[in-house]
């Protein structure tokens, strides 16, 4: 009964994330979504900047954590920054940039987009890679 | 506050950077590593929501000081009093202000890094790399000092990112990358309103053409807060080298409309 219980519940874990998905030799896996009004301004592979962005009246900021795995497939490149799009369709940019992503061989990062307040997330996309998030989508 | 001495000194790019800073820059910077640390402090105590003054609370602090918060960085020392300057070389360069005058200069050199690495135009990172050298000079209304300052060595639309870029900071662009920040709320105040030419400008340049100059000048500014970042001028020696019109006579020196500005930054305890 323990090791249904324990396989049910790992399953349960295992839904909380995307599954990866690998772009360059960039193994991308979508962590989780959340939403919040103040966020911290850090690129990606994250540094330590001291500065936060602020959501407007009506606004939030859908912020989707991604983890990032450096395979032997990577050359180094550059990669825009991620969009995102929503339930309708419309996309949205976020400020945080990914730069040289082939300098730690993991990470994770944050990518707040500034979205009118209740938008259901549709994908996110990482120029031609593109990940499923209505699934992980807590709203 | 605890001086990590091991990562302000990192935050200026190590031991040799350190060496070439005279004892007035390294004051300086000490001083601009303690605001970093104690915003940091204060972003990441805030959990949620952090409270920040109000206007009317600001201005309540202006009697306060002995000095106005607009005064540029060579005039004023917040924590006691100012230290001799090192005397610029005869013929001065843009690198021996950086140097001399500017140091630190961590935070544009960030920025200007920053834009380097996601591949913008030569002219939107030299915006970048003097995008606020003008607050040794003066604070208030740097991006149009800033202007002014370099209009007569760069190209148009570097002149053009750094004067306005003061003008597009207070106004939110998604689409491009550019979130408010926490910092505003905290020197200008939460209820801050820009004032009507401010306004009057950010329309203008929301139909302009040249629109990302200066809004990619304050997308990299956001992000070029980073105390423990290992930064250098040398990276941009070939774009400084291709684009800034160098006077042969020196900064301060060539009669140009702003010969003035470099002369006072070179000069800045002369009593008239």
């Amino acid at each position: 009964m323990k090791a249904v219980l324990g396989a049910i519940f790992l399953v349960g874990l295992a839904t909380q994330t995307s599954r990866p998905t690998n772009y360059k030799g960039l193994e991308i896996t979508v962590l989780g979504i959340e939403r919040a009004q103040n966020v911290p301004l850090l690129d990606c592979p994250p540094g330590s900047n001291s500065q936060r962005g602020n959501a407007r009246g009506g606004e939030e900021f859908a912020v989707v954590n991604i983890a990032f795995k450096v395979t032997p497939a990577f050359k180094e490149t550059i990669v825009k920054k991620p969009t995102l799009t929503d339930a309708s369709g419309k996309t949205y940019n976020t400020s945080v940039a990914i730069i040289d992503p082939g300098s730690q061989p993991e990470y994770k990062c944050s990518f707040p987009f500034r979205v009118p307040a209740g938008t259901k997330v549709g994908s996110v996309q990482i120029e031609t890679a593109t990940i499923d998030l209505a699934s992980l989508d807590k709203k | 506050m605890d001086i990590d001495r091991r990562a302000f000194i990192a935050s200026l790019g190590g031991t040799a950077a350190v060496s070439l800073m005279d004892s007035e820059a390294k004051a300086d910077a000490l001083e601009h590593w303690m605001e970093d640390q104690l915003d940091q402090q204060g972003a990441t105590a805030q959990g949620t929501a952090e409270k920040f003054p109000t206007v009317a609370e600001l201005e309540a602090q202006i009697e306060t000081r002995n000095y106005r918060r607009g005064a540029g960085n060579v005039f004023v020392n917040t924590r006691g009093n100012v230290r001799k300057l090192e005397p610029m070389p005869k013929n001065p360069t843009l690198k021996d202000f950086f140097r001399l005058r500017f140091a630190p200069a961590n935070h544009v050199l960030q920025s200007a890094t920053r834009a380097m690495k996601t591949g913008m135009s030569e002219e939107i990172i030299l915006a970048c790399l003097l995008h606020d050298c003008a607050q040794a000079l003066m604070k208030a209304d740097h991006g149009w000092w800033g202007a002014q300052l370099f209009e007569p060595y760069i190209p148009e639309k570097s002149t053009f990112g750094i004067r306005y870029h003061q003008a597009l900071r207070f106004y939110a662009d998604s689409d491009a990358g550019y979130e408010y920040p926490d910092l505003y709320y905290r020197i200008f105040g939460q209820d801050y309103v820009p004032p009507p030419h401010i306004e009057a400008t950010y329309k203008m340049l929301r139909n302009h053409k040249w629109y990302m100059e200066p809004r990619l000048v304050t997308v990299n500014d956001l992000y070029a807060f980073d105390p423990n970042a290992k930064v250098s001028i040398d990276p941009f020696e070939d774009i400084i080298g291709r684009h800034f019109k160098q006077p042969k006579e020196g900064l301060g020196n060539d009669n140009s409309p702003s010969a003035h500005m470099w002369r006072t930054l070179a000069n800045p305890d002369a009593p008239l």
